[in-house]
């Protein structure tokens, strides 16, 4: 990649930054990140005023596995990244505005490139940040027990390991909507066949259940939630991938994505009366 | 004829019946979503399950069949009862909410983003009429998808069974009309308030499927995170399986719901409360329909 193409890659990328980033289209994908942190927060505040607690720490530590599994990888990351991602191309199509970067002496894959970095960058802030706030008030009315829990315990090294599933999650979905976005008129029918194969993964035979993401991205969590009674009798336990496959897979899916949403937008040709 | 000698002539020609007035949208609208390939297949497609019903109740009858197929004990094994009868419902109205997300928000969004609502208003048509045409094109095919097949099922049942169990089970037959009205009406005003108010289709139809299970993994978490039960208000598919087994099973329950729509066991709330969080969700969907459904705009 020579200088050039990184210059306009950082010159898309800011250009994306301006139009995508606190937008107020994008309000409801805010809304997503924020609701858990407003979730905790209140949890925290309302658990200040017990202080003989009426739970231990570990009870707060699997909530968070379950708040982190049921509603950031399942719903929020998700829905948040198809907002984010299919918007890039589908959305400049629907405003047409797409021809004026197509009319730039730009290649197609710096385009792409610099849309999912500019995508890529978003959902990061606005996710990571939030599993992080969130992990880091869901206990904290345990005060100085919890901030051991931090600094000495395992709380460190799990919300390390939460917030690379959550940026491994906005990769990894990001690319396949980014590619949604590019290839279909209309990218819901093909999330929605995302969201259900995503959905039904535990009850998928252990083949089937590694051609998803959230295969890869529950192997990474280090807490585990199981799935509740009556669904748990239909699940079929698979071997979690370890993490040296899970996170390098993950990346080569995400970069295998990639690859082919810049090759369908080098023969992309634009008729916005369609 | 000179221009400026073309002035104003009303409409002389014949008007449709005002009763029937709003029938004209759906006429159109079925045309349009016929176009699509793949809602008419999907659409097709959602008659599987209610076959497969079908064929299940006429073999549980049909003792040659049974020995034909070698499963004589079979008609032990699946018992036609309020279970089987509300998992119908569940599959159906899952599908329902699919195809409601599908066909929903291309309704009334193409109308404000070309700002062709004027051209309705301007005519003999109220902005209730609007709505009600709109809406119906819904209720059609949703209640196509659901209670139709449903009461027909239950019909070929009761043909099957006799008279006696008819009038015994007739609450499953209430328990499917009135079940998939209460599913059918927040599903449609949720999906034309959205379309309402989020002008790109696709983007409409996302925040419909947020609606239900980004709300619902909220709520789980709420429930987690809170150690409470109260979370599940915000899980809708929750409220409409509390409203099933209530209208399915009245005081004597046996099942936490069906498929889809089950309530955990432990974690039911009160049926009133289920019932105004509908009615809640309804009145806003009324709220941002009235708010948006206007013959003039004031852009600022």
């Amino acid at each position: 990649m020579n200088a050039l193409w990184i210059a306009q890659v950082g010159a898309v990328l800011r250009l994306e930054l301006k139009k995508t980033f606190l937008s107020r289209r994008g309000w409801w994908i805010y809304l997503l990140a924020l609701g858990p942190v407003g979730l905790t927060l209140i949890h925290w505040l309302f658990e200040a005023g017990h202080p003989g607690g009426r739970h231990s720490l570990g009870d707060d530590v699997t909530a968070f596995a379950a708040l982190f599994l049921l509603y950031y990888l399942r719903a929020g990351i998700f829905f948040g990244c198809m907002g984010i991602f299919s918007n890039l191309f589908r959305g400049e199509m629907l405003e047409r505005t797409l021809h004026y970067y197509f009319l730039t002496p730009l290649r197609r894959e710096i385009l792409v490139v610099g849309k999912y970095l500019a995508g890529l960058t978003v959902a990061l802030a606005v996710f990571v940040t939030s599993v992080v706030l969130s992990f880091l008030f869901i206990g904290r009315h345990f005060g100085a027990a919890y901030s051991d829990y931090i600094w000495h315990g395992p709380g460190l090294s799990q919300l390390g390991w939460y917030a690379l599933v959550a940026a491994l999650a906005c990769v990894g979905y990001g690319a396949v909507f980014l590619m949604c976005g590019l290839l279909f008129k209309n990218p819901m029918i093909a999330a929605a066949v995302v969201w259900v194969w995503e959905g039904i993964n535990p009850f998928l035979p252990t083949l089937l259940k590694k051609i998803s993401v959230i295969f890869y991205l529950k192997s990474l969590c280090p807490v585990q939630v199981p799935v509740p009674p009556p669904f748990s009798i239909m699940v079929i336990d698979a071997e979690a991938t370890p993490a040296w496959v899970a996170v390098p897979g993950l990346l080569a899916v995400a970069a295998i994505l990639l690859i082919y949403s810049a090759i369908s937008a080098r023969q992309a040709e634009i008729n916005y009366g369609e | 004829m000179a221009v400026y000698k073309k002035t104003y002539r009303p409409y002389e020609g014949g008007l449709t019946a005002p009763l029937t007035r709003f029938l004209v949208i759906p006429r159109y609208a079925f045309e349009e979503l016929h176009r699509s390939r793949f809602l008419t297949f999907f659409f097709l497609a959602t008659y599987i399950y209610p076959l497969i019903c079908a064929l299940i109740i006429y073999v549980q009858h049909n003792a040659s069949a049974l020995s034909l197929l070698g499963v004589q004990g079979a008609n032990r094994l699946i018992s036609i009862n309020v279970v089987f009868f509300m998992g119908f419902l569940g599959w159906q109205s899952m599908l329902a909410l699919f195809l409601a997300a599908f066909a929903g928000p291309g309704q009334i969004s193409p109308d404000l983003a070309n700002n062709a609502l004027s051209l309705y208003l301007a005519r003999p048509f109220s902005r209730l009429e609007y709505v009600l045409g709109k809406i119906s094109v819904l209720v059609i095919l949703l209640s196509l998808m659901t209670w139709i097949p449903g009461l027909l099922l239950f019909s070929l049942q009761g043909y099957l069974e006799g008279w006696d169990w008819m009038t015994a089970n007739a609450r499953l037959a209430s328990g499917i009309f009135l079940g998939a009205w209460v599913w059918i009406i927040v599903l449609s005003l949720l999906a034309l308030a959205l379309s309402a108010w989020v002008k790109w289709k696709p983007a409409a139809g996302a925040l419909m499927f947020g609606v239900f299970f980004v709300a619902a993994g909220f709520g789980a978490t709420v429930n987690a995170v809170q150690r409470t039960k109260w979370g599940h208000l915000l899980n809708i598919s929750n409220l409409i399986g509390s409203v099933w087994v209530e209208l399915f099973q009245g005081a004597n329950k046996t099942t936490s719901g069906t498929v889809f729509f089950r309530v955990p066991e432990g974690q039911e709330l009160p049926l009133w409360c289920c019932c105004s969080a509908l009615a809640a969700l309804c009145a806003v969907c009324l709220y941002m329909l009235a708010r948006k459904i206007r013959g003039a705009e004031v852009v600022r």
